[in-house]
């Protein structure tokens, strides 16, 4: 689709609050596609999206196979400063997971 | 090949196999499954907005369907590509506990749930993929109470193939 498999994530302080955005690269298969073979992908789709920011969990994300292949999210934190640490941690139903961090600017 | 080196084989492997879970666990690389137990599989695997939201927020009736809102044009209410429809959720409400976004005709309503912490606020946005022209519902729960919003979205490419 375009995109480079590759999680994206930023956070920046707006207006005193810390706005988060993430780009995770993950397929998403449903388990209802079928491939050029005729044959039914697996489904294989993130359950649990974590987000700390320094050592505090602040957000959960349960996700179901409707969420959209690589999943963008985006959302605010109250306050926050500078060099803030935010944290996502993620596990699909396979059992693979993922972790992506950046700092707040 | 004789009967007993067959069996010496199958405990060597077996002991092998016995060997290398016992290293994932002790790596930590069993903490995926500690963290799955915590997914609300009726919720997800329901196929009605009712059983879904009673699976996950133990209640279906809706106080109000004022205070909380899409924004503008997310979700549209036209989308060309089902696979990746935009949405975007803003409220008033305090003490947000649990947030839902549904699709009414998904096979499996439920698109995802996240729980909000006094450290994180709304406006929340997120893509979803719709199968046909569909409501696309966001619930809240805040102290108690069931908000609901609803916006009619048409598809032109189902997105759940």
């Amino acid at each position: 689709m375009g995109l480079v498999a590759k999680d994206r994530i930023r956070a920046k302080l707006k207006k005193g609050n810390t706005s988060v955005r993430l780009l995770l690269a993950h397929p998403m298969h449903t388990g209802r596609a079928k491939n050029k073979a005729d044959e039914l992908i697996p489904a294989e789709f993130i359950q649990d999206i974590r987000c700390w920011r320094n050592e505090e969990e602040v957000l959960t994300i349960k996700c179901g196979t409707a969420t959209a292949r690589n999943p963008y999210f985006s959302f605010q934190l109250v306050g926050g400063k500078a060099d803030d640490l935010i944290e996502f941690r993620w596990v699909d139903n396979v059992g693979a997971k993922g972790l992506a961090e950046t700092r707040v600017k | 090949m004789s009967k007993t080196d067959q069996q010496r084989r199958a405990i060597l492997k077996g002991a092998i196999s016995a060997s290398t879970l016992a290293m994932v666990a002790a790596s930590g690389l069993i903490l995926p499954q500690r963290l799955l137990a915590h997914w609300p599989t009726n919720a997800f695997n329901a196929e009605t907005v009712e059983d879904a939201l009673l699976a996950l927020v133990g209640q279906a009736e809706v106080a109000s369907d004022k205070a909380l809102n899409f924004k503008v044009g997310s979700p549209p209410s036209y989308a060309v590509n089902g696979a990746s429809v935009p949405v975007a959720i803003e409220s008033n409400l305090e003490n947000i506990e649990r947030v839902a976004i549904l699709v009414e005709k998904n096979p499996f309503p439920l698109v995802m749930s996240f729980d909000l912490t006094p450290a994180s606020i709304l406006p929340f946005k997120s893509r979803i993929k719709i199968r046909e022209d569909s409501n696309v519902i966001a619930i809240i729960r805040a102290e108690g109470k069931l908000y609901k919003t609803s916006h009619f979205v048409e598809v032109d490419i189902g997105g759940c193939g």
